[in-house]
């Protein structure tokens, strides 16, 4: 009977638990899920850069300082008024094009749509003055069409772009604060090859995402 | 190049490795001349800050001669003598225009870790784990300085490279402490930590006003030389009471502010330190706040609570009960090289701060292993072990 009771017990004890340890899982992967609209994924950015609104729209009006800045990163292509080819690398050496008609729709707001790559995305830039003399906030808001078994594989394989968002927005605003993104990976070290590769694989993962 | 690389928790290395190159417009190459060891790197060492790569080579305070420049760097030439700050920052962020160097924005290349473990990621540190960057470190013949005209400084004729070699870090992380404290004259500082940071903070101290400054250490060679050097008052902890002793030095006020420069791998005598490395072994903690426990609890009401020594994660015990009740200012943080290191290269050339009798143990790269031995255990009176590659 004793044992009985204490079996119920237990029983009691560990589904009461489990139920509690799954509500508490469940509760945080709902808030860390990005919002859901019509079948897209939406999901909003934001960083500060300590440069006036005209000096951020500066860094992506000047061509010339732009492809220097994104030289060994991406190349873009203007293809008519509205619409870019971009080429983008990434760091093991693989490269990702698509076509995207950008909408300059007033000073500091621009849109832009991705007609053809890996995957459909919608986007919007707002610049707005940030408080205190702190420059320019960069919000972004970027769409985008997946499904929750290839998000989850894009955010494990550091190729999704909720991931490529913030490292986009952490690049630009060092790119126009210090004119360089800093890099170690080629620093020196007293790793064999093999030790190196797989060092530069925890370097990739502490690079990418993050906070914006 | 010949370089000293961790391989692994408490294995240190001198292995060849390529030569640091120019790779952006604003680096700099330096030789190394001089590079000291530091209390933080044995938190490295000892695996408590868990990111370490096999064949990092450590080393962050450090001094030399420029012996290459990028096309954009316009304050040094070739065949500078510079000592290069410990933190680096990138010079046009928010935090480096208000010169909160150790907060810079654009510094860390891999951010993720610390933006995980603290919110957001301050500054990169050259060769301090990948946590902060995962910059090579100086305990090397040859190393590269990102942001070379911010970060580098020309060294005053006349000092000796084992002197200045401090201002790279253990000197202006001393100040910082001190200047954190606010003093405006005639107060008693209580220093927790008689190691090179410690010291700096004392005499620091001293130069900003105070009239008293108390050292706390167990090590009596350390305590005798704080006295000695710098002329402070010192506690044993290791057969005093602190708490007890500080309330009586101070006629019951308690010390107006205590600078802890010990760090994350404190110790102390009794139980509740061995319960803290208990929990600290298990991982259930990552570091040991004994210095500070005390510091809280032996500071006067209202005062200020400076933490220089480093920690990395989650503490135990914290007596926030005491800190709030007592209405202390409590101020920390990594220093800002920047900030400070022209004002002490002027002291040091006039000779108001000297540091040079830290340099106890000046050896070659390849006695490195040995430095750090030494300089852990406190062996044969080593205040800092100091390489010449």
């Amino acid at each position: 009977m004793t044992n009985n009771g204490t079996r119920w017990a237990l029983l009691g004890v560990t589904a009461a638990t489990a139920v509690g340890v799954g509500r508490a899982a469940a509760r945080r992967r709902r808030r860390h899920q990005p919002e859901r609209q019509d079948g897209w994924y939406v999901v909003r950015r934001g960083v500060t850069v300590d440069r006036s609104r005209d000096d951020v729209i500066g860094f992506w009006t000047d061509r010339e300082r732009l492809d220097r800045a994104l030289a060994g990163w991406a190349t873009l292509e203007q293809l008519d008024e509205r619409r870019w080819r971009c080429v983008a690398r990434d760091r093991a050496g693989g490269e990702t094009q698509w076509r995207a008609e950008i909408t300059v729709e007033e000073a500091g707001t621009l849109r832009w749509r991705v007609e053809d790559g890996p995957m459909p995305q919608l986007g919007r830039i707002e610049l707005a003055e940030a408080p205190q003399g702190r420059g320019t906030e960069i919000r972004a808001e970027l769409r985008y069409r997946s499904g929750p078994v290839r998000r989850l594989a894009g955010l494990v394989g550091g190729d999704e772009p909720d991931l490529a968002l913030r490292d986009a927005l952490r690049r630009v605003k060092a790119l126009i604060e210090c004119g360089q993104v800093v890099d170690t990976r080629n620093d020196p070290s007293g790793r064999s090859p093999g030790q190196e590769k797989a060092t530069d694989k925890v370097r990739e993962t502490l690079m990418t995402g993050g906070r914006a | 190049m010949r370089a000293l690389c961790w391989e692994g928790v408490g294995k240190l290395v001198v292995r060849d490795v390529p030569e640091p190159r120019i790779r952006a417009e604003g680096d700099i190459i330096v030789r190394v001349r001089a590079s000291s060891v530091c209390g933080s790197d044995l938190h490295l060492i000892n695996g408590y800050l868990p990111a370490m790569r096999e064949g990092d080579i450590l080393g962050h305070e450090f001094m030399g001669e420029v012996v290459e420049t990028g096309p954009g760097v316009r304050r040094h030439r070739v065949g500078d003598r510079v000592v290069v700050g410990s933190v680096v920052a990138c010079g046009g962020c928010w935090y480096c225009r208000t010169e909160q160097y150790s907060l810079c924005d654009n510094s860390n290349p891999q951010p993720v870790f610390t933006e995980k473990l603290w919110g957001h990621s301050p500054a990169g540190i050259l060769g301090y784990s990948h946590a902060a960057g995962g910059y090579a470190g100086s305990h090397a013949e040859y190393i590269r300085v990102p942001f070379g005209d911010l970060g580098a400084f020309a060294v005053p004729d006349g000092v000796p490279d084992d002197s200045v070699v401090f201002a790279s870090d253990a000197m202006p992380t001393g100040w910082m402490a001190a200047d954190f404290c606010g003093l405006t004259g005639g107060e008693v500082v209580a220093v927790w930590g008689a190691g090179g940071v410690g010291q700096m903070a004392a005499r620091s101290a001293q130069v900003l006003g105070a009239e008293r400054v108390i050292m706390i250490d167990r090590f009596p060679d350390r305590l005798a030389t704080a006295t000695e050097r710098i002329g402070v008052e010192t506690i044993n902890y290791a057969e005093t009471d602190v708490l007890e002793a500080l309330r009586e030095l101070t006629a019951g006020r308690g010390p107006d502010a205590c600078i802890e420069a010990v760090g994350m791998e404190s110790h102390d005598v009794g139980p509740t330190y061995a319960y803290d490395r208990v929990k600290q072994a298990a991982r259930l903690q990552t570091d040991r706040p004994t210095s500070v426990r005390q510091a809280i609890m032996a500071c006067r009401k209202g005062g200020t609570v400076s933490i220089v020594g480093v920690y990395a994660g989650l503490v135990d015990k914290f007596p926030l009960g005491a800190a709030m009740n007592k209405a202390l200012v409590l101020r920390m943080g990594q220093m800002h090289a920047q900030r400070y290191i022209p004002m002490l290269l002027d002291r040091l050339a006039t000779g108001e701060i000297d540091p040079g009798y830290l340099a106890t143990h000046p050896l070659s790269l390849e006695q490195g292993a040995q430095g750090y031995e030494l300089f852990e255990k406190k062996e044969d009176g080593c205040l800092r072990s100091v390489l010449h590659p």
